[in-house]
């Protein structure tokens, strides 16, 4: 019964999201959400290390600037199609991620946070400062997309790039939930439980935490490429910490370690301050008075809280 | 070599601000566990009240920073208080969340009464000393000297007395701590109130070597915790030997091969000396 329950609730949201932009009537929202679905992607994969893996990474918004900056490059000296350069984009963030995720795993907690975050902090540095291939601050513009101009795929009509999002994010949130159901998301979560017990039955951690970076990065990549495309402009501003932290709130907001707490939190990420902005300068203050007061009262999450309430309703214990 | 030494005395004058900064987060660390993300933009926060009181109002520097001391104490009880305390006994993570919330509402702040306006805190200091072909400013000077007695006197706080005893008791072991007495209740208000009353000193400092503005508060927490990397979480020595080695590596870094890629030789050594010893220069194996 639970399982149909959980069905029911997949195909609803499915059925919404596939719905939004014909109950959209202001464009700006509509912006919003292709933004938000990117968001889904990398959030998505900052879950596999965080949620799972109990390892907080402050890189993801780096990865997704690798990627926006690979597909963009290969597409300009190169002169690959779009199509190949968002395909490519993922493999390119995936050769960083390695180099990066194999020193800075041997190191646990809250070193494992900041070394990631001084590896976000760096490739901002080179894409401000390399201005000969990234333009530095003033970035670059004029990114194609993908897709001819006219009919069904033109890419350029805002409505057609949402359903190309919300497919990729679909299928991405689809990998994830069977990546996690496999054995190597089941050691993932062993290793989030208890490390040295994971290693003393003989399994080799650090190459199931490996998997779980380079995935992460991959799906930041994605993301990144995606973002790239849609905006036809990228600068480094949009790839710094800022941003990084703004990936594991989506994940903690959202709920972490669940499929569903991610899409919930990168929703929650790009429209709340949205709808902050009625008390303009206070925004911020308000913003981050708002996520103290969610962590000290709802520590699991959106997706925990209505788990939940869920369970005091049917009267079954949360799954 | 008067080149090298040149750039040595302005690392060790940057290098004293960063130990400063992190002698705040690895008290806290040792003491917590949590890692206090918002403590640059709060010791920001501590430079900008000075900005303000010297040029709004008119007061003495001196008298300035004294009053921005006692707002940084009380400020740093409060954030225990408020913030941390509630999270105590849940996931780390969680407080490090808390962190980030408690960084944008001070940044927000600090946006809503000062402004974003890149602002220096005036001296008057315009005096150059030479001693044997190394120049030093008066203002740069006098910051090492602060930034040393500081330093002593924490670490005489922390080495000599009984709160400070009780720390490191707390630090080491929480429940024995309680079983001897210590009251573990109010440890993390003396921490918090004379970490930030340190950050305070670092934000003062760097507002009147350099300047104060929106960001460079993340930017001086993110130096505070690769000196605590470098040294090693929760090592008072550690902060001390991390911060100047960061601080002159950075000099050099800027004066020898590039100042635009500084940070990222800065955090390239700092990788390099966690992978040769996880533990930090310092830290306890």
């Amino acid at each position: 019964m639970k399982l149909r329950a959980t069905h029911v609730l997949y195909a609803a949201a499915l059925l919404g999201f596939v719905l939004l932009p014909q109950l959209i009537t202001v464009k700006y929202y509509l912006h919003l959400s292709v933004l938000a679905l990117v968001w889904v992607i990398a959030a998505q994969g900052q879950n596999l290390i965080q949620g799972y893996t109990g390892y907080v990474s402050i890189v993801q918004a780096g990865f997704m600037g690798i990627g926006a900056y690979s597909t963009t490059l290969m597409g300009i000296h190169f002169a690959l199609p779009v199509w190949l350069t968002i395909l490519l984009a993922p493999c390119v963030t995936a050769l960083f991620a390695l180099a990066a995720g194999y020193p800075s795993l041997r190191v646990k907690g809250h070193y494992f946070a900041i070394v990631t975050l001084a590896f976000n902090l760096v490739i901002f540095i080179v894409l401000m400062h390399a201005t000969d291939l990234t333009q530095g601050e003033a970035g670059i513009s004029g990114i194609p997309k993908p897709g001819r101009e006219d009919g069904w795929f033109d890419f350029a009509n805002r409505q057609v790039y949402y359903y190309f999002v919300l497919v990729i994010a679909v299928i991405m949130t689809g990998l994830a939930a069977l990546i996690v159901r496999s054995r190597i998301g089941q050691t993932l979560i062993a290793i989030r439980q208890n490390e040295t017990l994971v290693g003393a039955i003989g399994i080799a951690a650090w190459k199931y935490k490996l998997f779980a970076f380079v995935a992460a990065a991959m799906y930041a990549g994605l993301a990144g490429a995606l973002y790239a495309h849609y905006q036809s402009f990228i600068n480094p501003e949009i790839f710094g910490l800022a941003q990084s932290l703004d990936a594991i709130l989506a994940v903690i907001i959202g709920g972490s370690g669940t499929i569903l707490g991610p899409v919930i939190g990168a929703f929650v990420v790009v429209f709340l301050p949205e709808y902050l902005r009625f008390a303009d300068s206070f925004r911020l203050i308000l913003y981050g008075l708002l996520l103290v007061l969610a962590t000290i009262f709802m520590p699991r999450g959106i997706v925990g809280v209505v788990g939940q309430l869920w369970a005091r309703i049917t009267g079954k214990a949360a799954s | 070599m008067i080149e090298i030494l040149q750039q040595i005395v302005n690392g060790v004058a940057i290098g004293g601000v960063y130990v400063l900064i992190a002698l705040g987060l690895t008290t806290v660390f040792g003491i917590l566990g949590i890692a206090h993300f918002a403590h640059g933009s709060v010791s920001m926060f501590g430079g900008y009240l000075t900005f303000f009181m010297v040029t709004a109002w008119g007061f003495p520097l001196l008298l300035a920073i004294l009053i921005a001391l006692i707002v940084g104490f009380l400020l740093g009880m409060l954030i225990e208080l408020l913030a941390y305390r509630p999270v105590r006994n849940a996931n780390h993570i969680n407080a490090f969340i808390v962190a980030l919330g408690l960084t944008m509402m001070v940044e927000g702040l600090n946006l809503q009464f000062f402004g974003h306006e890149q602002v220096v805190i005036p001296t008057n200091l315009a005096r150059v000393f030479d001693i044997g072909g190394v120049t030093i400013p008066e203002l740069r000077l006098y910051v090492i000297i602060a930034a040393a007695l500081l330093i002593i006197a924490m670490t005489l706080f922390v080495e000599k007395t009984k709160t400070g005893q009780a720390i490191r008791a707390v630090a080491e072991n929480r429940d024995a701590a309680i079983l001897m007495g210590v009251n573990v209740k109010t440890i993390p208000l003396v921490v918090f109130a004379i970490s930030t009353a340190l950050g305070v000193c670092a934000g003062v400092m760097v507002g009147s070597l350099f300047a104060i503005a929106p960001g460079i508060g993340e930017w001086l927490v993110v130096k505070g915790f690769a000196v605590l990397i470098l040294g090693g979480l929760g090592s008072i020595p550690g902060a001390i030997v991390g911060g100047l080695v960061l601080g002159v590596t950075e000099a050099l870094a800027a004066g020898f091969i590039s100042s635009a890629y500084k940070d990222v030789i800065a955090f390239v050594v700092m990788i390099a000396v966690l992978l040769l010893r996880p533990q930090g220069l310092m830290g306890k194996a």
